[in-house]
């Protein structure tokens, strides 16, 4: 007996994707995450550019988390260039990057996963839940805020660039958002309490949780890459583990690691951070944490939203702390002089680890880029957990298990549109 | 747009949004709002489908208004691109060029922007629910950034400015960034874009350097102004 499942369009997704399962007599024959979304060729026609202009560039790849994509870029041109970034235009760094983990953290929390506890089909369709999307839309509107603040604007900010930053904040403009950063903080730790109360069906599958760790701070900017299988590379050596490949049903390749002369799957994301380095986040989180009853590591994909809203309440306390002690630099940016080079970088985009390579000639024009996306790296995994819960599950209503594997990709917060475009040019 | 959403909501009754909402496309509508460029065979039946279902049609953003970002590929082959990205390019399939959606259906307003303003989006919205024309300002971006009292970069720094020759709408952001606008909004109506690249000539930029000011989001209609001229 053949029974199919097709959902032609996921929603609450950002991008375009779609899910076929075909099972025969009970096992599935045929699961596949379709992406017919159009191909975008960023990598293509970065070639020849100035060095410049690739973080202008690099955040066109995403309306969500464009400061991921120009953080990973201009870490890894400065590590060509050599260029040694001073503290304080670190810290405004990160205070960006946190800027965007919170509005990206809220968009998904609350408006795009959050309505499948609820059983509606938006965040908007009941009454009951329009309390909790003001509450993430207020989160979101902080976020935007602090890009707009730092960059100019929340999508697409202006501000970055190779050495620094081309004009940096006053500190008043900073200090003003305090009092509103910090009644947030207290509504999002109580938030983590909503978060690990709602229904989860217990779905749990071993996972390779793979994500950056960095001394003395939860990884955003920095770090090396680990796993709880133990793995502990560079970037540029994670990179060479790696290998991308292409499927019919999808204009974004897929990633996996190179393993026993197979490519294993793994997992980036929330989930992933959060299991491998809570013990850096701030005694009050892992107070709350331990007192709502979560036990670490999370192993349920769909539990990712008990990790976002975990990392977007320390997103909000490392926002104050970074403003509560914000001194203006010396100057915004440091003097960088391109050479040529090659040099690989990896930051934690909202959405997991966002992988960056460029090679520049003698004048700083890019020679070629190769750009990971955190969707790219999960899809396989994607495919992996949908096929663990149908087989499992395969005597159910169609309707219902369409609509569990709406749940299940939605939880990993894929990003289609980031990931259409990637490469492996050497 | 947080502080706007669920105002908007309550004007209007959202009838898709599939990146916010489960509800399937259905029936007929009164204003279509596009984004996102043209580049694939398929995308064009989707937008002619829609566009017979809509009274008004309104372009949001660099792609849809102008092509976008993807149309740098109109200046090469796309064999070539999909070479540089795809390890198996044959599997992937899509139009040799990228362009905007009024290339293809009659469209009833254009925002311009990447990232479009979100008042702007806002007034389009409003002048639809009073039916009149939505008035979103064309002039150049010169205008901000002298409303702002910022010093003109191009006369002050030489640096190369697309001001002069760009669409407002941002507000001046990069040049109170102490950095040149580089064309998020497009060219202006009736932009000099050549005389523009003269001056930058003048001030030591190549003529491939200028073309490669123009080459971003906005390529298509930079280079299209230019020629029209």
């Amino acid at each position: 007996m053949t029974k199919l499942i097709n959902i032609d369009y996921l929603s609450r997704v950002e991008g375009e994707s779609g899910v076929t399962v075909q099972f025969e007599d009970g096992k599935i024959t045929k699961l596949r995450v379709n992406i017919p979304e159009a191909p975008r060729f960023f990598e293509a026609f970065l070639r020849g550019r100035p060095y410049a202009d690739v973080v202008d560039f690099t955040a066109r790849i995403c309306g969500i988390c464009p400061v991921a994509y120009q953080m990973s870029s201009v870490h890894a041109i400065e590590k060509i260039f050599e260029v040694e970034v001073e503290e304080p235009v670190r810290q405004l760094r990160r205070l960006l990057y946190c800027g965007e983990w919170i509005e990206s953290h809220a968009l998904h929390v609350y408006l795009l996963q959050g309505p499948d506890f609820y059983g509606i089909g938006s965040a908007w369709s009941s009454k009951e839940y329009l309390p909790i999307a003001r509450q993430g839309l207020n989160f979101k509107r902080l976020g935007n805020q602090i890009m707009t603040i730092i960059g100019g604007r929340p999508i697409h900010p202006v501000s970055v660039k190779v050495g620094g930053f081309h004009k940096v904040p006053a500190k008043g403009s900073l200090l003003s958002m305090l009092y509103e950063l910090q009644k947030a903080y207290e509504d999002s730790l109580k938030a983590i309490r909503w978060a690990a109360g709602l229904p989860f069906n217990g779905t749990v599958s071993d996972n390779e949780y793979v994500s950056l760790r960095a001394a003395g701070e939860y990884p955003m900017n920095y770090g090396d890459v680990v796993s709880n299988a133990g793995l502990d590379e560079s970037p540029q050596g994670f990179l060479d583990c790696i290998q991308e490949y292409q499927v019919g049903h999808s204009t974004a390749l897929h990633a996996g690691m190179k393993r026993d002369g197979s490519l294993s799957h793994y997992l980036v994301g929330p989930l992933s951070r959060l299991n491998l380095n809570h013990d850096r986040l701030p005694a009050e989180i892992i107070e709350v944490i331990g007192g709502c009853g979560i036990q670490l590591p999370l192993k349920d994909i769909q539990k990712s939203i008990i990790a976002r809203s975990i990392e977007l309440s320390y997103a909000l306390y490392e926002a104050i702390r970074i403003i509560k002690k914000y001194e203006v630099p010396g100057k915004p940016a440091v003097g960088a002089k391109p050479k040529s080079g090659e040099a690989t970088h990896i930051t934690e985009a909202p959405r997991g680890m966002l992988i960056h390579r460029y090679a520049l000639d003698d004048t700083g024009h890019v020679k070629s880029c190769t750009i990971v996306a955190p969707t790219s790296q999960n899809l396989a995994h994607i495919e992996k957990s949908l096929h663990a819960f149908l087989q499992n599950t395969v005597d159910k209503s169609v309707d219902f298990l369409k609509h569990e594997t709406e749940k299940i990709v939605r939880s990993y917060d894929p990003c289609i549109s980031c990931s259409t475009h990637l490469v492996v040019l050497k | 747009m947080e502080d706007e959403l669920f105002n908007l909501i309550e004007l209007f009754d959202v009838a898709y949004f599939r990146e916010a909402s489960d509800k399937p496309l259905r029936g007929h509508f009164d204003i279509i709002i596009v984004e996102g460029s043209i580049s694939t065979e398929w995308q064009i039946e989707d937008l002619v489908s829609i566009r017979e279902k809509s009274r008004y049609l309104v372009t949001i953003g660099a792609c849809a208004t102008a092509g976008g970002i993807q149309a740098l590929r109109n200046w090469t082959t796309l064999e070539t691109f999909k070479r540089f990205v795809y390890p198996s390019p044959d599997m992937i399939k899509a139009l040799s060029i990228s362009t905007p959606i009024s290339d293809h259906v009659h469209v009833d307003y254009e925002l311009w922007g990447c990232p479009v303003n979100k008042d702007a989006l806002s007034e389009v919205l409003s002048a639809f629910l009073i039916d009149k024309r939505p008035g979103v300002p064309g002039q150049s971006l010169c205008i901000e950034c002298k409303a702002r009292g910022i010093p003109c970069l191009l006369v002050s720094k030489s640096e190369p400015c697309l001001g002069p020759a760009t669409r407002s709408g941002c507000g001046a952001l990069c040049p109170a960034f102490a950095r040149p606008c580089y064309g998020c909004f497009g060219p202006k109506e009736g932009a000099n874009i050549e005389s523009l690249l003269q001056l930058f000539q003048k001030n030591g930029l190549t003529q491939s350097e200028c073309v490669l000011l123009l080459d971003k989001m906005n390529t298509l209609a930079y280079r299209q102004a230019r020629v029209e001229e």
